[in-house]
């Protein structure tokens, strides 16, 4: 018998609870809730626990008037009651953290939304090599002597050969017991990516619409950290010009003034020339507006900048417009017009949050 | 496996002392038998109810992880646990120390004591650590026969159900059944008349297919395992739930007296001579942290404590009381004007906004109702063929508490599903008369003028 009977149950438990955070993933799909949570491996995720219904007192409509409140405190003294030390049954709604691997959550994502898994570009995979220690050699230096193999085999060696006393034992290894450790490279097939986020941080773009930018950059995150063991992760924000942040600015920062998107485009290729050389890389660019451009003469020079730069050399380049009050939405129109059938450009609205699933969809739905 | 291990040499010499002063004293019980087990150990034999082998379920496994959690954020330890069976089982802690060990074994002298003379536990299943044995190995065979997640799910349908019990049928029950045992005569004489009786064939029918149940009855589970048109399995699955819930019902019944008594005889057994004197500091600050309560909440330790002193200030006969009471007439039994006055649960300065004008007279009647059924909602089974058409019943005796209807409509489903006809159940909301009904689908509410 392997696992104890409690942890059994303790495995049911846990599986239950990943079925209810599958089908309650549509709703984090358009919260912020997770957001945060994330570790390096894993996240966690509070889910209401999980009860069993049964005939017990409750208040319905919690907030009623002010005669609500004297029930409720009788309540708080009922349940003390009977809270004590046994351990009856859960009361009241807790949250139960549970800790889901990062893999598993994207797995999930990928089932909810059915996204196809990624297929790297074409081009030779990179290949790192890492010395592991994996064998056990009969000769070597004395600092990678293997312990309690050495001994092991001593103890052997006297207890076959009648020489060990149990009373007083005592053990004194030769040449021949001797183990060391050893290394042997290995090469590791690897594909590394990198993704920019890219977003508009004009005065048009308001709380909500920052808000379903951060939703929809931790689901892609998630999803491509799944398909590439080795992730970068580059912020870029524009106004009239671009500059790169780090995560938490790329979040927060409220700028405010004119829109020049080209400044974002030229800033990204940049990048892509001095540190992610397409050939060692796959690179997803993801930019995030509510297109309103400065001017028709910068929306040309971003369609050239990405037909002539920046498509050829990612693996797709993403652009969501997100709708705001203030935004005309011009620019999608624009990219639609001019890039008419280019497999690598994705374009989607995003409406508000229920729109999200789908435009996840529309910009991880090709593989690619 | 749960393993257990036997106490050590110094710690039995302990426990025989402990057990002598208890006896000397007056405390009356079953056989002890303690063992120590590891922290996560106790977790597992806590959330399994006491139990080292339960039925394989989701809901032991939350209640492990939920303190396991607690034990390693070092939010909550648990001391002890104790059994009612015969033998009585303790468990001690490993990592407890000597002196809260000491407090521990003397604790459950008193637990064991209640266990054996409190009066509604005499119907209890003393033999139940077997039982639970043998109701675990019968739902895992069921389980292998008919599919875990089939009888998992009928399970979890039946425990939702497991507070529509009669909690003080059993005792009625138990003293009507020794009665007729007295008047019958000895023993041999009423074996061989009921051995005559079951031979008898006008009754072997009768006897298999089980007496029809009463309606009105508030024993619901009893009634739709007799009645509702089930598979052998399902029928006994739902005999098994019952006997089980009803084994926990007297400890929920008599919580606070039953804490209370088992913190008097800690302190007065330890404090009496037990203690050593290097013991008496650490031994004052766990009792005080057991007993630790805060404004306005009711800590069953420390209310139940206090008042068992108050009922020696009376010069009451404490075994007496400890006998015949449960927690809600013990506390509509003792509290009066003068216990609060001294008792802060009852200064007014810490009760909740709008209770203070009621005074301490309002908040005992709000506390013995809050005790008074077992602390669950009293639902009846009034009516098996309601409306002509074969449906239920079901009233809520209103007490001023409302149900959380959700919770209550998710029941209803599963006693439709259960008796495949419509179930109705009576109940207010907000002053408000309600009646909900479902077919096992879906849940309808229907307001209705009180009939």
């Amino acid at each position: 018998m392997s696992l104890s009977r409690i942890e059994r149950d303790r495995n049911r438990f846990r599986d239950i609870v990943r079925g209810r955070l599958r089908e309650d993933l549509r709703r984090y799909l358009s919260t912020t809730e997770l957001l945060g949570r994330r570790g390096e491996r894993a996240i966690s995720i509070p889910v209401p626990q999980i009860e069993l219904p049964r005939l017990r007192f409750g208040d319905n409509n919690a907030g009623g008037g002010s005669g609500q409140s004297a029930g409720e405190a009788a309540q708080g003294e009922a349940r003390a009651g009977q809270g004590g030390g046994q351990a009856g049954e859960g009361e009241g709604s807790h949250l139960y953290e549970v800790e889901v691997e990062l893999e598993e959550l994207a797995r999930m994502l990928g089932e909810e939304l059915e996204l196809p898994s990624i297929e790297a570009r074409g081009r030779s995979q990179l290949d790192t090599e890492t010395l592991r220690w994996r064998g056990i050699a009969n000769q070597g230096p004395a600092s990678l002597r293997h312990f309690r193999r050495t001994w092991r085999n001593a103890l052997r060696r006297e207890i076959a050969s009648g020489s060990y006393d149990p009373h007083a034992p005592r053990i004194s290894p030769l040449p021949e017991d001797e183990r060391f450790r050893f290394c042997k490279p290995q090469s590791r097939p690897q594909s590394s990516a990198v993704i920019f986020h890219i977003m508009d941080v004009s005065g048009s773009m308001g709380r909500e619409q920052k808000e379903i930018v951060r939703i929809k950059a931790f689901w892609i995150d998630t999803w491509l950290r799944s398909q590439y063991k080795n992730l970068e992760v580059v912020y870029i924000v524009h106004d009239a010009v671009a500059k790169e942040v780090d995560q938490d600015s790329f979040f927060h920062l409220r700028e405010s003034g004119g829109t020049k998107i080209s400044s974002a485009y030229e800033l990204c290729l940049q990048k892509i020339r001095e540190q992610y050389p397409p050939e060692d890389w796959n690179i997803y660019p993801f930019h995030y507006s509510d297109g309103d451009n400065w001017s028709a003469r910068d929306t040309e020079r971003c369609i050239g900048l990405l037909r002539e730069e920046l498509i050829p050399r990612v693996n797709q380049f993403c652009y969501g417009q997100v709708k705001s009050a203030y935004g005309s939405g011009q620019f999608k129109k624009d990219l639609d017009g001019a890039l008419p059938g280019t497999d690598r450009l994705v374009t989607a609205n995003v409406n508000d949050r229920d729109g999200i699933r789908e435009a996840i969809r529309a910009f991880l739905g090709r593989g690619r | 496996m749960i393993t257990t291990h036997p106490l050590d040499e110094g710690l039995r010499i302990e426990a025989a002392r402990i057990e002598a002063a208890a006896r000397a004293r007056g405390l009356s019980f079953f056989e002890l038998v303690f063992e120590m087990v590891e922290p996560s150990a106790v977790n597992a034999l806590c959330a399994l109810g006491g139990f080292p082998l339960r039925y394989p379920s989701w809901r032991f496994g939350m209640e492990y992880d939920r303190l396991e959690k607690g034990r390693h954020y070092g939010l909550s330890k648990i001391y002890e646990l104790v059994i009612n069976n015969d033998p009585v089982h303790a468990y001690l802690v490993s990592t407890n120390s000597r002196m809260e060990q000491k407090l521990v074994m003397a604790h459950v002298c008193g637990h064991a004591d209640f266990f054996a003379n409190n009066a509604w536990f005499a119907p209890t299943d003393r033999h139940m650590l077997g039982r639970m044995a043998e109701h675990a190995a019968w739902v895992r065979d069921c389980m292998e026969q008919h599919g875990q997640e089939p009888v998992e799910r009928f399970l979890d349908s039946i425990l939702s159900l497991d507070t529509l019990l009669d909690p003080f049928a059993p005792l009625s029950e138990h003293l009507q059944a020794r009665a007729r045992d007295e008047e019958r005569g000895s023993a041999v004489e009423r074996a061989r008349r009921s051995l005559d009786a079951a031979m008898a064939p006008e009754n072997r029918e009768r006897r298999t297919r089980g007496a029809r149940p009463r309606v009105p009855s508030h024993d619901v589970l009893e009634f739709l395992g007799q009645r509702c048109e089930l598979q052998d399995w399902q029928r006994e699955l739902i005999r098994i739930v019952r006997a089980e819930a009803l084994y926990f019902v007297p400890q929920r019944m008599t919580k606070i007296m039953n804490e209370g008594w088992a913190c008097l005889w800690h302190s007065r057994l330890l404090t009496g001579g037990l203690l050593e004197a290097s013991e008496i500091v650490d031994f004052a600050d766990c009792h005080s942290g057991a007993t630790a309560t805060r404004p306005g909440q009711l800590n069953p330790y420390q209310f139940g404590l206090d008042l068992w002193r108050h009922a020696e200030r009376r010069q009451l006969d404490l075994f007496r009381l400890r006998r015949a009471h449960h927690d809600a007439s013990w506390v509509d039994e003792l509290v009066d004007e003068e216990f609060a006055a001294r008792h802060p649960l009852f200064a007014p300065a810490f009760m909740p906004e709008g209770q203070a004008q009621g005074g301490w007279k309002t908040l005992k009647d709000r506390i013995v109702r809050d005790l008074a059924w077992a602390g669950t909602p009293r639902i009846e089974l009034v009516d098996d063929n309601h409306k002509g058409a074969g449906e239920l019943l079901l009233q809520h005796h209103h007490d001023g508490r409302d149900l959380e209807l959700a919770a209550a409509a998710e029941v209803l489903k599963s006693i439709a599903g259960l008796w495949q006809r419509r179930v109705h159940l009576a109940t207010q909301e907000q002053g408000q008369q309600r009646v909900l009904s479902s077919d096992g689908s879906e849940v309808r509410v229907e307001r209705e003028a009180a009939a």
